[in-house]
């Protein structure tokens, strides 16, 4: 009984994401065909003729209405097939394949860096709320928040790639050199990081202060048990929960958001694969990016909805005593 | 809290940084000149390899390097010199023959270069595709009736009707190169993707969106001779992240704005180059919607409108005025084309005439970015000195240039429009005919006598003859008042001093075989 409930409630979720990636990609494949404007304008320029536009729009498929391209597209999709680039018949799918590690490495970059470093700047405040140290964090996290990142990229560029350079401007490596891709990672993961920190810092640090204030931890401290271990072993477990929720929406909007690291520090990532296609009406390319980028946010965002699940007693509790979903 | 490190933090840490600095210091991206080897920027990654269904300059750039034409551009130059071609002669307006140089072969293993597959070229122009669809580029040879082949290396172009623009349009062009009709059959739909030729360079590697790497062709036999080993190109869109990464040193040759021409001369090792551009930058009013079907509207908005001002302030001063369709460098230049001052008595008074004394409302259609922004509020402010108020609508590029489909220009008021230019006159004038009315004529203005010219200019054979044809075509646009000149634009571009750069004129094309290391 207990177990057909956590069946029930994962047959649940899943069943909601897939039908919200489905559901994203038609609004996608609508809203892309309402905005003015189509490849074939970019492709033929000044020589866009009606016949010229017309067979060239015969040739990739945009001559078909709206409902027939979008079961096209899920038809292709169970065989793995995205579609072809309209400029050159490059399939879609080895171009998201290609883009998708450097958009995955940074985002997954900027998180462990803004994890690493928003946590123990959390426990630090949260030791002595009110100290120096927490107005410092305080002040600089909403700095680092309210800075929009391509600001701080370039910033970064000016500092570290033309003053110092240290590290360079351009691309996310040579391939098979990952100390190359390594060094290449460093500034926007920096600049995609910076918000995070402040943001996951001034976030925990509520959640642990909540915690500190509880009963509980009044009898701890009644004990004799040190400040630092009830931080550590006590308030820093519960409190970290929202934080974990934020934390998968917050890698799906890294990858869909760091477009803005990708088009400045030319990386060839997911992001600036779609902010291209969107300027081009490359729309292959643009429903096949945008896709993957669905897919794995829902996809985060499942993961940590269920690891959260897990690590709550309380909710574990609710799903093994078949209180559903 | 007091952070008192260990002996081993303190040394991991100085370790730890002392390697960064070292790392930095030996990266590649930060290494001497290798005067081997240029790294340019290109301003998208490329597209489409086939030459006749190539996106733009930057696919024709790489196209030029790696297939030959009979004949192709000179450095720096409008004018045309051979190049497959050991002899071309007109033979007559709709006639010429082709002699080729022996030896030419294409690279991959699909052999000689001969009449058979220069034939195959330009008749693929004329002929449906595999699908039965036109090619991208079909228009460039429309005089084309067919080419006969004489001998193996010797053949003869013949033309519907005289076609003096073939030279610049089409065989100097993206549109005369030559390809392999070997490896067109087996490369099938790779062709977009696989370059094949026989010039100067390979292009021995193409990572989208990362680069492209062309490489000395080691069994070229032509004529023109390629100065660097390797050219690598990067893709970068954005202007800012290309003049950071110049500044850096991981580029050495990128198309810069004017504006930023003095900071980046400014450092030790760079050059700035600036090339007046032949492109034409406008705006004028629909012509068909009233109050602009009136030419004492369309006269008073060219008088009540400041075009130096505008020159100034959304340019910096630093571009040439066009009082014209032609860029001074073009045949068919008008010299003596008359420059319209500024003269808001006269606007008022013909806008009094027209029955307008008090203005109107209307809208400025513009693409969006910040130039043109500028420009137009500089209108929306001069035209309001007249009682016109302008509503500024600013599209997305791609919205924007889709107003050239459906007759989707029907709708439009007054609009800001920059084309690019070629260096055939008559691929100027077209887009004013009747006939692009609904399509790239969005004054919507029609008019006979100027359909009559541009089709006389485009089949007379004599320079001097086509000269006085296209001065008198843009007397025609000069008297519509539908058509206000700004600018041909200012191409700038900055190298490092070491590099001499092989743009052509207009800006946009490059030969990459015409960069050479400058002499002092």
């Amino acid at each position: 009984m207990r177990s057909a409930s956590l069946q029930m409630h994962l047959a649940f979720k899943l069943a909601t994401a897939a039908l919200a990636v489905a559901g994203s990609v038609v609004l996608l494949m609508a809203l892309t065909r309402l905005i003015p404007g189509d490849p074939a304008t970019v492709i033929l320029g000044s020589r866009a003729t009606p016949e010229a536009v017309a067979a060239l729009n015969a040739r990739i498929g945009l001559d078909k209405p709206l409902i027939e391209q979008v079961f096209a597209f899920f038809g292709r999709l169970v065989s793995g097939d995205l579609g072809e680039d309209v400029f050159n018949g490059r399939p879609v799918l080895g171009l998201v394949l290609n883009a998708l590690p450097n958009t995955a490495a940074l985002a997954i970059a900027a998180m462990l860096c803004a994890v690493a470093i928003g946590i123990p700047l959390a426990l630090l405040c949260a030791r002595w709320p009110g100290g120096k140290a927490d107005r410092l964090v305080a002040f600089l996290s909403v700095g680092f928040i309210s800075t929009p990142s391509f600001v701080v990229s370039v910033f970064l560029l000016m500092v570290f790639s033309v003053h110092l350079r240290w590290f360079p401007v351009l691309g996310a490596g040579e391939s098979g050199d990952l100390g190359d891709q390594l060094w290449h990672l460093v500034l926007p993961t920096a600049a995609l990081a910076a918000g995070w920190v402040g943001y996951i810092a001034r976030l925990l640090r509520s959640s642990l202060l909540e915690i500190l204030g509880e009963s509980h931890v009044r009898t701890l401290r009644a004990y004799g048990v040190s400040e630092t271990k009830i931080l550590m072993k006590y308030a820093l477990k519960p409190a970290i929960l929202p934080t974990l929720a934020v934390l998968g929406m917050g890698f799906g909007e890294l990858l869909g958001g760091a477009v803005f690291a990708e088009v400045i520090f030319n990386r060839p990532g997911l992001g600036s694969l779609i902010y291209d296609a969107i300027r081009t009406r490359n729309y292959p390319v643009v429903q096949g990016g945008v896709f993957v980028i669905v897919m794995l946010y829902v996809l985060t965002n499942l993961i940590a909805d269920l690891s959260q699940s897990l690590i709550d007693p309380r909710e574990r509790a609710r799903l093994t005593s078949g209180r559903g979903h | 809290m007091t952070f008192n490190p260990t002996r081993r933090q303190v040394l991991v840490g100085g370790a730890s940084v002392a390697t960064i600095v070292a790392l930095g210091a030996v990266h590649p991206a930060f290494a001497g000149a290798d005067r081997t080897k240029i790294t340019v920027r290109v301003e998208k990654d490329l597209s489409n390899l086939d030459p006749a269904n190539r996106s733009g300059p930057i696919d024709l750039n790489v196209i030029w390097s790696v297939q030959q034409g009979l004949i192709s551009f000179k450095p720096g130059s409008t004018e045309w010199e051979l190049d497959a071609a050991e002899e071309l002669e007109q033979v007559s307006d709709t006639e010429i023959r082709f002699k080729l140089r022996g030896g030419l072969a294409f690279t991959g293993g699909y052999g000689d270069l001969t009449a058979e597959d220069v034939k195959f070229s330009f008749e693929r122009f004329i002929k449906p595709d595999a699908e039965g669809k036109p090619v991208t580029y079909a228009k460039d040879w429309s005089a084309l009736d067919r080419v006969e082949v004489t001998a193996p290396l010797e053949g003869r172009i013949i033309l519907k009707k005289p076609a003096p623009a073939l030279y610049t349009i089409a065989l100097a062009d993206g549109s005369g190169r030559i390809v392999s009709k070997k490896a067109f059959e087996a490369l099938g739909k790779d062709i977009a993707t696989k370059l094949v030729g026989s010039g100067p360079y390979v292009l021995k590697e193409w990572t989208p969106r990362e680069q492209f790497v062309l490489e000395i062709n080691p069994d070229y036999k032509g004529p023109i001779k390629a100065h660097f080993h390797q050219i690598v190109g990067k893709p970068i869109g954005e202007q800012k992240t290309a003049e950071i990464a110049f500044k850096s040193g991981e580029i050495d040759f990128t198309a810069i704005d004017p504006e930023n021409g003095k900071s980046l001369a400014a450092l030790p090792d760079a050059s700035i180059t600036e090339i007046p551009a032949i492109d034409y930058v406008w705006f004028g009013p629909n012509i068909e919607k009233a109050p602009f079907d009136d030419i004492r509207v369309r006269q008073a908005i060219r008088y009540a409108v400041d075009i130096d001002a505008i020159l100034q302030g959304a340019y910096s001063g630093l571009y040439p005025r066009a009082n014209a369709l032609l860029a001074p460098s073009l045949l068919g230049y008008w010299k003596d084309a008359p420059v319209h001052a500024r003269d808001l008595e006269k606007a008022q008074a013909l806008l009094t005439e027209a029955g307008h004394a008090g203005g109107f409302k209307t809208k400025l259609t513009i693409e969006a970015n910040a130039r043109y922004e500028a420009i137009a509020q500089i209108i929306q402010a001069n035209l309001a000195e007249v009682g016109i108020e302008v509503e500024i609508e600013a599209l997305e590029s791609a919205a924007y240039w889709a107003l050239g489909e459906n007759d989707a220009s029907k709708d439009l008021e007054l609009s800001l429009i920059k084309f690019n230019g070629k260096f055939d006159p008559g691929f100027q004038t077209q887009w004013f005919t009747s006939a692009q009315v609904g399509q790239w004529n969005w004054q919507r203005w029609k008019n006979p006598d100027f359909d009559a010219l541009h089709e006389k200019g485009g089949v007379t054979v004599d320079p001097a003859e086509r000269e006085k044809i296209y001065i008198e075509a843009q007397k025609l646009l000069d008297e519509s008042a539908a058509f206000i000149w700004i600018t041909h634009n200012l191409n700038a571009f900055a190298s490092r001093k070491w590099l001499k750069p092989g743009v052509l004129p207009n800006g946009n094309n490059w030969l990459y075989t015409a960069f050479t290391q400058a002499t002092a």
